[in-house]
């Protein structure tokens, strides 16, 4: 059994990380702070600890100024609150204006399960890659997490990072092969290829396990870079597997399944494509567990998919 | 104090931006004349009196801030960052070409001396105030200075921004609202009200004034003396008048965004010029 870690913390252990190593990085917090994880920021480093409030527009527009003026600004919230409110601010001052400035949604996906579609955030990739200049990421394990904050901060550019809320495990060695814009192999296989992104990464991971054990020969991928997207190892899969199974915690459209698709697509390649995710609906609320198998988004449940795709 | 001959000279560069901003017209045949008039003494004093710039080294650390919250108004923007030696004068003459370095709001990433990226309203107040905030983090003596307009006062997210400035007690910016009471519809105060427009700031925690925005003076002793309060942002709302300077545009709504004859552009010269006269006299 892996070592269970959970996300946010995972992050504000990150954020002191890189803190320590940039003396010009702040974090900036929306009200949530300590559920957003900067307790450990904001006891190490109180004068570079922002607090706005609940001022989800207007804060997206403090951290470009702030980055106008050389600071490296973390702006975390609860994911649709400073996504879909702040579009515009994103756009314009993060995107258009080029700034520096890394945004954190946290408790992203259907991980706010109990608090309904509200706080849920199916949209976020969808609609932030659509931004030119937006680095999107989406870790799948923590020690993912902890490389995609040091990533996001060295790199200079505006960035969007997605993290689920439940404990995750610890499915990587410290020493894993990560760069930023390119996907994990993390098995080889001929038959089908699963490619999985973010929070549910563990379970496609777990499906794959269970698939092997049946026989089934399982290439699987984990993109934590939804853009900009690693192309060629996709276009990899469909030439050699032929059968790509997409698993994600976000709409079909405009997520991960949407970027195989027209990834493969624009590269004038085909392969069958079997998606799983929330389709065109608001999700329902309850335990998280159960609503990701209201999804398909289980090990089982995406076992029986692949199993029923190869026929 | 402002000597006459100073005052005059002022005047003579308010003249001159105007020209600018209906060179730039001349070029494209239309764009937002009105709220552009409206402002160019304001960013006259700014830019030739009081910001702390160099032309030539327009990313200086040191230097003072400018943000033009009402992004449509970039007209008198671009018309003053050319005269004061930011770019040349022949690129107002691209106004309204294809990827013309002057867009019709502006882009910090195309032209010198701009700081921001506005245009979509409610933007600027925010970033200008977290320019504020990392100059002070820095222990700088930067100032950052904004100019609204009225009509944009209505968009939510500008109040977010006057609580957080003043919560943070930015007393290194210094906001315009350039008064016209026009916008697109009519009257702003008709067509979302917003007074007691002092009052309004000043129980968001922010030294206020109330100025002429066409005295020279005025605009000058507001910016001198700013920060109004020890601790707080300030903000002067200045009556102005849109259009100010066209006599057959002034205060008319028609005017927000002018499509412009030939013969109305010439009249407007000449009555440019005619007031140039008069300074030089």
């Amino acid at each position: 059994m892996s070592e269970m870690k959970g996300p946010i913390q995972v992050f504000g252990e990150a954020l002191v990380e890189v803190g320590e190593k940039y003396s010009n990085l702040v974090a900036i917090s929306a009200d949530s702070s300590s559920g957003s994880g900067l307790t450990p920021f904001r006891e190490k480093f109180p004068r570079r600890h922002l607090e706005f409030g609940i001022m989800e527009q207007g804060v997206i527009g403090f951290a470009s100024g702030l980055a106008t003026t050389g600071k490296i600004p973390f702006v975390v919230a609860i994911a649709p609150f400073v996504t879909s409110r702040p579009f515009e601010m994103f756009r314009n001052d993060l995107g258009y204006m080029r700034q520096n400035v890394k945004v954190v949604g946290r408790c992203a996906g259907i991980s706010y399960s109990d608090l309904g579609p509200t706080h849920q955030s199916l949209e976020d990739i969808a609609i932030i890659r659509t931004i030119p200049g937006v680095t999107v990421l989406n870790p799948g394990d923590p020690v993912e997490i902890k490389r995609v904050v040091h990533a996001a901060a060295a790199l200079n550019g505006p960035c969007y990072i997605k993290l689920g809320k439940e404990k995750m495990p610890v499915l990587y060695e410290d020493d894993y092969p990560f760069e930023l814009g390119k996907g994990v192999l993390v098995r080889d296989g001929k038959e089908v290829t699963i490619i999985a992104t973010g929070s549910v990464f563990p379970k496609a991971h777990a499906a794959t396990e269970l698939l092997v054990k049946d026989g089934v020969d399982v290439r699987l991928i984990d993109i934590h870079t939804l853009k900009p997207f690693d192309r060629e190892i996709v276009i990899k899969a469909a030439d050699q597997t032929g059968r790509i199974v997409t698993v994600e915690e976000h709409y079909l459209a405009g997520g991960l399944g949407s970027l195989v698709a027209e990834t493969l697509a624009r590269a004038k390649k085909s392969a069958a494509i079997e998606m799983i995710g929330i389709d065109d609906q608001f999700a329902s609320n309850g335990p998280y567990e159960e609503l990701l198998g209201l999804y398909g988004l289980l090990p089982d449940q995406i076992v029986k998919t692949v199993k029923d795709f190869l026929g | 104090m402002l000597t006459p001959q100073e005052e005059n000279r002022l005047k003579q560069t308010a003249v001159q931006v105007r020209r600018n901003v209906l060179r730039q017209i001349k070029a494209g045949g239309k764009g937002h004349v009105g709220g552009a008039l409206s402002i160019a003494e304001i960013l006259t004093v700014l830019y030739f009196k009081i910001m702390r710039i160099d032309p030539e080294n327009p990313r200086w650390d040191k230097r003072d801030r400018f943000v033009l919250s009402a992004g449509h108004k970039c007209l008198a923007l671009y018309a003053t960052l050319a005269e004061r030696g930011f770019f040349d004068k022949t690129i107002l003459d691209t106004y309204g070409s294809l990827g013309s370095k002057l867009p019709g709001h502006p882009d910090m990433n195309k032209l010198p001396g701009v700081e921001s990226n506005t245009g979509a309203l409610g933007h600027g107040l925010s970033i200008a105030g977290g320019m504020a905030l990392g100059l002070k983090m820095d222990g700088l003596d930067s100032k950052v200075y904004v100019i609204m307009g009225d009509g944009e006062l209505a968009e939510g997210s500008n109040w977010e921004a006057a609580a957080a400035s003043s919560h943070h007690k930015l007393d290194n910016l210094l906001v315009f609202v350039d008064r016209n009471t026009l916008q697109i519809s009519g009257r702003t105060v008709d067509v979302m009200s917003y007074e007691p427009l002092e009052q309004r700031w000043m129980s968001f925690g922010w030294g206020t004034r109330v100025i002429d925005g066409h005295d020279i003076g005025q605009i000058i002793s507001a910016a001198e003396e700013f920060p109004f309060e020890k601790g707080k942002p300030s903000v002067v709302i200045a009556n102005t008048v849109k259009s100010k300077g066209i006599s057959f545009a002034e205060d008319r709504v028609e005017f927000h965004y002018w499509r412009a004859k030939k013969e109305e552009i010439e009249k407007a010269e000449e009555e440019l010029l005619e007031v140039e006269r008069r300074l030089e006299a």
